[in-house]
C-alpha cells in the first residue's frame, strides 16, 4: 500500500522584516524623545485645562527646586532668559515662541515666579503643563 | 602549455535571517519609549514690558492676590470657583488687550499649586496676566 506524503507546512516569513521595518519607520517617525525624563515633578491640576501642543523649548522646574532648560540643569533664572531668548532666536518663526513651562506644584513661588517673568522677558509664550482635574 | 585555472565564481549573499529580529527588537524598544499621552494645560498671556513703569497703571486693574492658600479678588475673598464667575462677570474676552490685564501678586509662600490654579482661570476667561513680584519688600 503506498504511503501518503504529508504536506509540508511552512509559515511564509520572508516579508517579515519588511513589515517590522515598516512598523520601526512608524514609531520612529511618530516617537518624541522625552527631553525630561529624569527630572521628578508632581503635576499641578486645575479644571477646564485645553490639550496643548508640545513646543520645542521647554523650561522646568523639579521637586527640589532646580530649574532645567531643555532638560539641563541650569543655576537660576537668569539663564532661563538668555537661554530661552536664544533658543527663541534659532528658531525666528513667530508660531514657535511658545515655551512649555512644568513645574512641581509643591515649588514655592520664590522660585517659579522668576522663571514666569524671566520667560516673558524673553519673549517666550508660556504654556504651563498641569492635569486636568474633573470637578466632582 | 599555460594551464588556465578556472576561478570558481564565490556566491555573495548577505545574511538576512536575522534582520526580522532586529526589526522586533526595534519596535519593542519603541513600543517601551513611546509616550502617548495627551499634554493638558494653558497657555499664558504674560506681557513682556518692564514692570517699573505698569507699576501704577496696575493700581487701577483689577487684581489677585494670593496669600498661602487664600485668594482675593480686589480685596474680597475668594475661592476657585468664585474667582472664575467674577472674571467671567468681566467678558474680558470682547475687551481689548490693555483692558484685559488682571495683576496677580503673591505674597508670603504660595505654591505653584495655588498660582497655576489662579492663572488657568485668568487664562481661560480671556485674560492677561500681569506679574507684580515683591523684591527686598518692594513692588517691582
Amino acid at each position: 500500500m503506498p504511503r501518503r506524503r504529508r504536506p509540508e507546512i511552512a509559515v511564509p516569513t520572508a516579508s517579515m522584516g519588511d513589515i517590522a521595518f515598516l512598523l520601526t519607520i512608524f514609531f520612529m517617525v511618530c516617537s518624541n524623545f522625552a527631553k525630561e525624563s529624569g527630572i521628578k515633578w508632581t503635576e499641578p491640576h486645575a479644571p477646564q485645562l485645553r490639550v496643548i501642543k508640545e513646543s520645542k523649548v521647554s523650561v522646568s522646574i523639579d521637586a527640589e527646586g532646580q530649574i532645567y532648560l531643555q532638560g539641563q540643569p541650569i543655576p537660576d533664572a537668569d539663564s532661563v532668559e538668555s537661554g530661552v531668548a536664544a533658543l527663541l532666536q534659532r528658531r525666528g518663526d513667530s508660531d514657535e515662541s511658545l515655551v512649555m513651562f512644568k513645574c512641581d506644584q509643591a515649588v514655592d513661588k520664590e522660585v517659579f515666579e522668576p522663571v514666569i517673568a524671566a520667560i516673558a522677558r524673553a519673549g517666550g509664550v508660556m504654556v504651563a503643563v498641569g492635569e486636568e482635574h474633573k470637578a466632582p | 602549455m599555460a594551464w588556465k585555472r578556472e576561478r570558481r565564481k564565490r556566491d555573495t549573499v548577505v545574511p538576512t535571517d536575522s534582520l526580522s529580529d532586529v526589526a522586533f527588537l526595534l519596535i519593542i524598544f519603541f513600543i517601551l519609549t513611546t509616550s502617548i499621552r495627551r499634554l493638558t494645560g494653558f497657555q499664558a498671556d504674560i506681557p513682556s514690558a518692564e514692570r517699573a513703569n505698569q507699576s501704577q497703571q496696575m493700581e487701577k486693574m483689577p487684581s489677585l492676590k494670593l496669600t498661602g492658600g487664600n485668594m482675593t479678588w480686589n480685596d474680597q475673598p475668594v475661592d476657585a470657583n468664585l474667582l472664575r464667575a467674577k472674571l467671567a462677570e468681566l467678558q474680558l474676552a470682547s475687551r481689548a488687550e490693555s483692558e484685559r490685564v488682571i495683576v496677580v501678586e503673591a505674597s508670603g509662600r504660595v505654591p505653584y499649586q495655588q498660582y497655576f490654579e489662579a492663572l488657568s482661570a485668568i487664562s481661560g476667561a480671556g485674560g492677561v496676566v500681569g506679574i507684580l513680584s515683591e523684591e527686598r519688600g518692594a513692588r517691582k
